[in-house]
């Protein structure tokens, strides 16, 4: 197995931006004792791991993608982001690069930087995202407006006079959105698709190194069952493709001529393996059945490895196998296993014996796809020998952000040495032994490298720390919050009875604005508990405001504020103070409603937690992440509401004493009619007035409500004994007005008061005594009487009233009274009276509406009248 | 001010310079031959056009600018379409771009962006009614506007925008040929910015695109007499040399159609005149002298189409236009001016060489063909295998069965021998069946057909070699898989994506009956007439509507003298179907046909009906 602790060195340090490298992009090869290496950025380095320094540096005009080695040609082909394929030939670096500005400009640096001579290009296009070149062909993959394009061309190598075109097939692999960029500027790919190309064994497709060159040579067997008889008839080498929406597709090379003018045709050429449905990372083959003897030294001697076994690696961790076997009947089957390794992958690399490294962001791991090969549980002989494992282990290496990895080909027999690229931009080469060797005595010469490996230990083990450590913290301050949270949310719901621990009241007043006077709620959210509420708490406050009385259709329209609580300790309270209305146009339409709830966002605490800190992690992931939560999700606490009705808004500036009336009492918009009337009056009819014309012509609208004197008495009693009774009616009506302290020290029944938008409302209360209910004699009553020039405004001040009336029966219905014995059917009689009136009403609303405008005309006002006749009903609540 | 527009007149005049070096460049690129340089400099170019129109876009609008700015922007698409071989997004933003600009120098802002590319041609032209110095740079816009929609196949969008541009007379014809030539665009003033491509040019070549296009698509639905009329519309417009070829050749292809051969043999002797590419006439006169039923002509011009196609044709250097075959969509597989590989044409002569009998030039031009697809030493050539053609094994049967037809039978075993070497790993393990048998497992093994179809060939080729002993073991091995083996769904990797259907269904009846049959004249031949009756009785029942079981049947009948059966079986021959087969199976049917079955069988008949009505 490949555990015990790898030993890590450090080779060099690489110039990274800040925040780290991004994944995706970096490679790393290795050629005899030579590293090539790309960050990511326009440079690819050259460094020779026998002297341990950086031989050469090219400077490429734009971003390096990829970088492919051809041994036997001693050539690097490197992908230039939206420039193209260039090649450079390895044993004259200086043919390739322009010798003019060589070495001018950056001195400071201790290596020459090269950059490339445009000439070097031998594919221009600005459009290719990936290239695999084979011996004497090219297959490139470009992207079109709306496809993917695989292209083949033929020997794209430095010659005297390099071609461009040479290409011999294209054929269109699968749709793909383009991302949304800028327009008219190509943007970069997030992930790119990924290329690898299989190979018969013994057919001549000679790599010097195949996984150097992303190629891999698989058993017929299985080459034959993906590809195809077809293919293997011809020994054709496969490009297979991993493109980022997650297909895998395959394309049989020898297959992909097609005549310039026509492309191929994509049913016949592409054939699609599977849909990982995540980006696809990594492509590769391996060897998971044991070897024979003899097998083992015949590939020894050709240096080439048969494959058995496909494997592809998604973006998430989706990791796909397919094996050929056959079935009871004897007939070749593809054996295809998932797998779901901890994501996000950033880079994977094949090693022997049926390994594959692959990287995230906290550890680099290794899983051994071989182990099914051994029988492990004697008690399963159902298993075939050489199947799948059902279930990988990932063992970790303890190697952290490491971005690129590459297998490096000089690792004496038996053990693995891998070449990886971390984030911080260094190069470092990992060592795995098959066993840990044994306590040896140590010279002075082996203590030097000991210690060297431990100092090299101790910083990779840092680097690792610090990542692991950031994690953690948010990962318990997120914790925390939600802890909290929860003992909030529980302390909330629990008490129901007996004051809470965390409360909002409600208030409303007028204050006074330049333009208008505006009505005000305010809410105080008071922490009595012991908890105190923390980030991702809001307080949610939501206006909800009736529909207008005129406009039946028309629903009422809610708002809804939401205020962040940052931080409200144990004991402390905010206030947050709402305007209310009128709006702009003077309308408030009573009543309205104000709800407040403290709402706690699970997306902004625990976001943050799974959200990556690392730059690492692309951003992609956080979307993931955060898409696991809902939009809403989050717990929603509700904490109070309140009703804000015409008598709350009620203002009497005829009561306010002289000092405290505000100078400059808005004194409402001037009453159209008033204006009108005026006019008509003229000068000459002084004496008149408009007042005395509004009470001849408008008379006006009138509403009351009679209750029992006893069910008032017996609701008032304990706030309001030894108050004369109209008094105290008057006291509890206007209860939550500001005006209600006047009220009680002047003991009045009757009160003048001021609607929101000017109009007058009269408020009357006396004491009356009802006949002809009771047999028993009059019962004793209060009549509540309502007037006001402005039907609407009456309305809303009658429906307030009612509302109130309607709790205090409820509240008193609990502690039942006896009523007073009834006359039936005088009650009867008035009960049909009101039903017919409301059939009547029910008539002229329906006539209304099919009416032209004269007769509606008339239709209204015995409507009003009617209305009128219901708002005063003979009816005493009891 | 007036400093103001001295200033801006100086810039405009070092501006209109940058384009027309800019231009001048890309056309001296053009000639400088293939190469990575030229490709540079035509991308150098392009870079200065981007820089010159982002200067120009830096600037709000105004009227004096705009006929450059505009013409800049032409030449800026014109280049990138060229360099990319195609219309893309980006261009339809250019354009809208463009459209935009011409709208701010209006006080009123026009209509919103999201009101569409369609909307905003409307308003632009209606607005330069009064700018009479930008109809120019307009109409050059219009043009390209024109090509981006053919290309994406927007006819209706482009109908409206040419029917405003030719003034809008009510009532216009929506023919878009004739709205095409009827458009006008003005000529460009002397003192003009220099552009890579003008309006005129453009005109030209959309209408022979779309000439072309529709020709095509007539051609295709069968529409001959309008497809004829259109193709001579686009042979008589502005043509290059390959597009000309193409042109005359579906000229060619709708007489054919039309029932002329003479007048399209004509048209395709001018196409090939018009030079390379040679491949399209070469085919559809192949095609054509299949028709007039004259081998030998259709042969020849089959062979030379397969050495026109081995020529690599230089790829000529795409010119810093907009060309017509940029407007072309791309030609598919199923469209009669479909030419296709070199390997294919070869496999379409060596087939149709089998087909007509002359199986030793058959032999050699599958053995070639071969040769070059297992060879791979040239990466151009490609199997012949697509959808509608036959799989690579196929290719391998019908070279085998050439073979066998030729005399060369040992050669057929050697090809037969190399089909199953190479694609080993790939057979079931059922080649033990006996194995499988004793352990009883009931599940049968798949296998494609044609494995089989090798056993039935080399058979046949033993018998040719006069070798009954291995003949009839390689029968019996054939019928063993055909009659245990299931033909494999096209899902199975093995089997190759042709083989599906009922077209399998019907190969498979028909193999087990050839191979029957073939077994029971070999048992005949031996004088095991008892096992040869089993055998053409099973054939019979296989497959009812092969004649020949019947005939061999009734045959063996009679000579057995068992009369009575022959007479009860006679009643129920049925009637011979046509139907297609694989090509290999087709010949091989044709071997055990006898001549004189369909007189036999007549004859037997009548002898039966003779008693009866007595």
């Amino acid at each position: 197995m490949a555990g015990g602790t790898p030993r890590v060195h450090y080779l060099a340090g690489f110039s990274c931006p800040l925040g780290g490298l991004a994944a995706g992009k970096p490679r790393v090869l290795c050629h005899e004792a030579d590293v090539f290496l790309s960050t990511g950025s326009e440079f690819v380095y050259v460094y020779d791991q026998e002297g341990g320094l950086l031989t050469a540096v090219y400077r490429f005009p734009d971003q390096v993608w990829h970088l492919q080695l051809l041994a036997p040609r001693r050539a690097l082909y490197v992908l230039c982001a939206r420039r193209g394929i260039y090649c450079l030939s390895l044993d004259t670096p200086s043919r390739s690069v322009s010798q003019a500005n060589k070495d001018s400009e950056e001195d400071e640096l201790p290596y020459p930087v090269m950059p490339v001579d445009p000439d070097a290009c031998v594919l221009p296009d600005a459009t290719l995202c990936a290239f695999i070149v084979l011996d004497d062909m090219l297959v490139a993959l470009a992207q079109g407006p709306t496809q993917w394009k695989m292209q083949l061309f033929e020997h794209p190598c430095l010659g005297e006079d390099p071609q461009p075109g040479g290409q011999i097939g294209e054929v269109e692999l699968s749709t793909y959105t383009p991302e949304i960029g800028i327009p008219g500027k190509p943007t970069a790919p997030h992930f790119l698709p990924v290329l690898c190309c299989m190979s018969l064994p013994g057919s001549r497709a000679p790599h010097g190194h195949p996984q150097a060159c992303g190629g891999f040579t698989l058993e017929e067997a299985l080459f034959g069952l993906l590809f195809g008889a077809d293919a293997t008839l011809l020994e054709s080498p496969v490009i297979l493709c991993g493109l980022p929406d997650g297909q895998l597709c395959c394309v049989a090379l020898r297959a992909l001529v097609t005549s310039r003018s026509a492309p191929g045709d994509p049913k016949a050429l592409v054939r699609i393996l599977h849909h990982l449905e995540e980006p696809v990372v990594f492509i590769g083959a391996l060897k998971t059945e044991p070897q024979t003897e003899e097998a083992v030294e015949s590939e020894l001697s050709s240096m080439e490895v048969h494959s058995d076994c496909l494997v592809a690696l998604g973006h998430h961790g989706r990791t796909l196998a397919i094996k050929a076997s056959f079935d009871k009947s004897g007939n070749l089957v593809p054996e295809l296993q998932e797998y779901f390794l901890p994501g996000p992958v950033l880079c994977a690399a094949c090693g022997g014996g049926g390994r594959i490294y692959h990287s995230t962001p906290s550890d680099l791991r290794v899983v051994d796809l071989a182990q099914g090969s051994i029988p492990l549980d004697p008690q399963q002989p159902n298993r075939a020998p050489g199947s799948l494992p059902p279930t990988l282990c990932p063992t970790s290496l303890s190697v952290c952000s490491v971005l690129t990895v590459s297998v490096s080909p000089r690792a004496p027999a038996g053990e693995t040495e891998l070449l990886a690229l971390s984030a911080k931009g260094r190069l470092m080469s990992c060592s795995l032994s098959p066993k840990s060797p044994g306590p040896t005595r140590m010279t002075s010469a082996s203590a030097d490298r000991k210690i060297k490996e431990l100092l090299s230990g101790i910083g990779d083990v840092s680097e690792r720390v610090s990542f692991l450590k950031k994690a953690v913290d948010q990962r318990n301050k997120a914790l925390t919050s939600l802890n909290e949270a929860m003992n909030v949310s529980c302390a909330l719901l629990s008490s129901r009875e007996g004051p809470r621990p965390i409360s909002c009241t409600t208030t409303t007043s007028w204050s006074h604005l330049p333009l208008q006077d505006v009505l005000t709620a305010t809410c105080l959210l008071q922490n009595s508990g012991d908890f105190s509420l923390d980030r991702g708490w809001t307080l949610c406050i939501q206006v909800l405001t009736s529909s207008s009385a005129l406009d039946l259709d028309a629903a009422g329209s809610a708002v809804t504020y939401t205020i962040p609580v940052d931080r409200l300790g144990p004991g402390s309270q905010r206030e947050v103070t709402l305007p209310l209305g009128p709006t702009e146009s003077g309308v408030l339409d009573l009543p309205v409603t104000v709800s407040c709830a403290l709402f706690y966002s699970l997306r902004e605490v625990v976001g943050g937690a799974l959200a990556p800190s690392d730059p690492l992690e692309d951003p992609f992931l956080e979307e993931h992440a955060l898409d696991l939560l809902p939009e809403q999700e989050g717990i929603c606490l509700p904490l109070s509401r309140l009703t804000v009705d015409m008598l709350r808004c009620l203002r009497f500036p005829g009561l306010a004493s002289p000092h405290t009336q505000a100078p400059c009492l808005l004194s409402p918009a001037r009453d159209p009619v008033d204006t009108f009337l005026e006019a008509c009056c003229g000068p000459s009819s002084e004496p008149t007035g408009p007042a005395s014309l509004r009470a001849k012509y408008l008379p006006p609208s009138v509403a009351s409500i009679k209750v029992s004197a006893e069910l008032l008495r017996t609701a008032l009693e304990d706030a309001h004994s030894g108050v004369p009774l109209c008094s105290a009616t008057l006291q509890w009506l206007l209860a939550e007005n500001a005006a209600v302290d006047i009220v009680k020290a002047r003991a009045l029944s009757s009160v003048q008061g001021v609607a929101p938008n000017g109009t007058d409302i009269h408020l009357i209360i006396r004491e009356v005594a009802v006949t002809d209910l009771c047999p028993a004699g009059p019962i004793q009553a209060v009549e509540i009487q309502v007037e006001s020039s402005s039907l609407a405004d009456m309305c809303r001040a009658h429906h307030a009233i009612v509302g109130r009336m309607q709790a205090m029966v409820r509240e008193q219905a609990a502690q039942s009274s006896s009523p007073p014995d009834l006359r039936m059917q005088y009650l009867r009689q008035i009960h049909a009276n009101h039903e017919a009136l409301l059939r009547e009403v029910q008539a002229l609303r329906d006539r209304l509406c099919t009416e032209d405008e004269a007769s509606s005309c008339a239709t209204a006002q015995r409507l009003l009248q009617v209305y009128k006749q219901l708002r005063s009903p003979s009816l005493v609540l009891l | 001010q007036s400093r103001q527009r001295v200033l801006l007149g100086g810039c405009l005049d070092l501006w209109k310079e940058k384009n027309d070096r800019l231009v001048r460049q890309a056309k001296v690129a053009q000639d400088s031959g293939v190469s990575l340089r030229r490709h540079k400099l035509v991308q150098d170019t392009l870079e200065g056009l981007r820089e010159l129109l982002h200067i120009l876009h830096g600037l709000p609008a105004a009227v004096p600018v705009l006929p450059l700015e505009l013409t800049v922007t032409c030449n800026f698409i014109i280049l990138k379409v060229s360099l990319a071989q195609g219309f893309t997004e980006d261009q339809a933003q250019d354009i809208q771009r463009g459209l935009e600009r011409v709208l701010e120098t209006q006080e009123q802002l026009g209509p919103r962006p999201e009101q569409g590319i369609r909307k905003l041609w409307e308003s632009v032209l209606c607005a330069s009614s009064l700018l009479p110095k930008l109809l120019c740079a307009l109409h050059h816009l219009a043009g390209l506007q024109a090509a981006l929609w053919l290309s994406i196949d927007r006819l209706e969008d482009l109908a409206l925008l040419l029917q405003t541009l030719n003034g809008n007379q009510n009532g216009a014809s929506k023919d878009l040929l004739l709205l095409l030539k009827t458009w006008n665009p003005p000529a460009e003033e002397s003192d003009a910015p220099l552009t890579l491509q003008n309006a005129q040019g453009l005109r030209d070549i959309l209408l022979t695109a779309f000439a072309y296009r529709q020709g095509l698509q007539e051609l295709i639905s069968g529409s001959l007499p309008r497809a004829l009329s259109s193709l001579h519309e686009a042979a008589s417009g502005l043509c290059p040399r390959p597009l000309l070829v193409q042109v005359y050749t579906a000229l060619g292809s709708c007489l054919r159609k039309m029932g002329n051969p003479q007048r399209a043999l004509l048209y395709l002797i001018a196409a090939l005149k018009g030079g390379s590419p040679w491949g399209l006439p070469l085919l559809e006169a192949s095609r054509l002298y299949r028709q007039l039923g004259d081998t030998a002509a259709e042969l020849e011009s089959l062979e030379l189409l397969v050495e026109a196609l081995s020529t690599t044709h230089s790829s000529e250097v795409p010119q810093p236009l907009i060309e017509v075959e940029l407007l072309l969509p791309r030609p598919d597989p199923a469209s009669p001016l479909y030419c296709g590989t070199q390997s294919q044409a070869k496999h379409l002569l060596a087939s149709r060489c089998l087909q007509m009998g002359r199986a030793e030039d058959a032999a050699e031009h599958y053995l070639d063909l071969l040769a070059l697809l297992l060879d791979g030493s040239d990466p151009r050539f490609c199997p012949p295998t697509s959808p509608p053609g036959p799989c690579m094994p196929e290719v391998f049967l019908e070279a085998a069965a050439a073979l066998i037809q030729a005399g060369r039978a040992q050669d057929a075993l050697t090809v037969c021998e190399e089909l199953l070497t190479r694609t080993s790993s790939l057979l079931p393990k059922m080649l033990q069946p006996w194995e499988d048998a004793r352990k009883g497992t009931k599940e049968l093994p798949s296998c494609p057909l044609w494995v089989s179809a090798v056993y039935l060939l080399q058979g046949r080729a033993w018998v040719q070699l006069r070798a009954p002993k291995e003949a009839i073991s390689e029968f019996s091995r054939c019928l063993e898989l055909l009659f245990r083996a299931i033909p494999e769904d096209k899902e199975q990797g093995a089997a190759s994506n042709c083989e599906q259907g009922c077209r399998s269904d019907m190969a498979l009846k028909h193999l087990r009956a050839a191979a029957l049959i073939s077994r029971g004249l070999e048992w005949a031949a031996n004088g095991q007439d008892t096992k040869a009756l089993q055998d053409f009785l099973l054939s019979v029942q296989v497959c009812p509507g092969n004649r020949d079981a019947s005939f061999y049947l009734l045959q063996t009948l009679r000579r057995l003298d068992r009369k009575d059966e022959a007479a009860a079986f006679c009643w129920r021959l049925q009637a011979q179907t046509q139907l297609s087969l694989p090509l290999y199976l087709e010949i091989y049917l044709s071997w055990i046909h006898s001549p004189d079955c369909e007189t036999f069988l007549e004859e037997f008949q009548t002898s039966l009906q003779e008693p009866h009505d007595l």
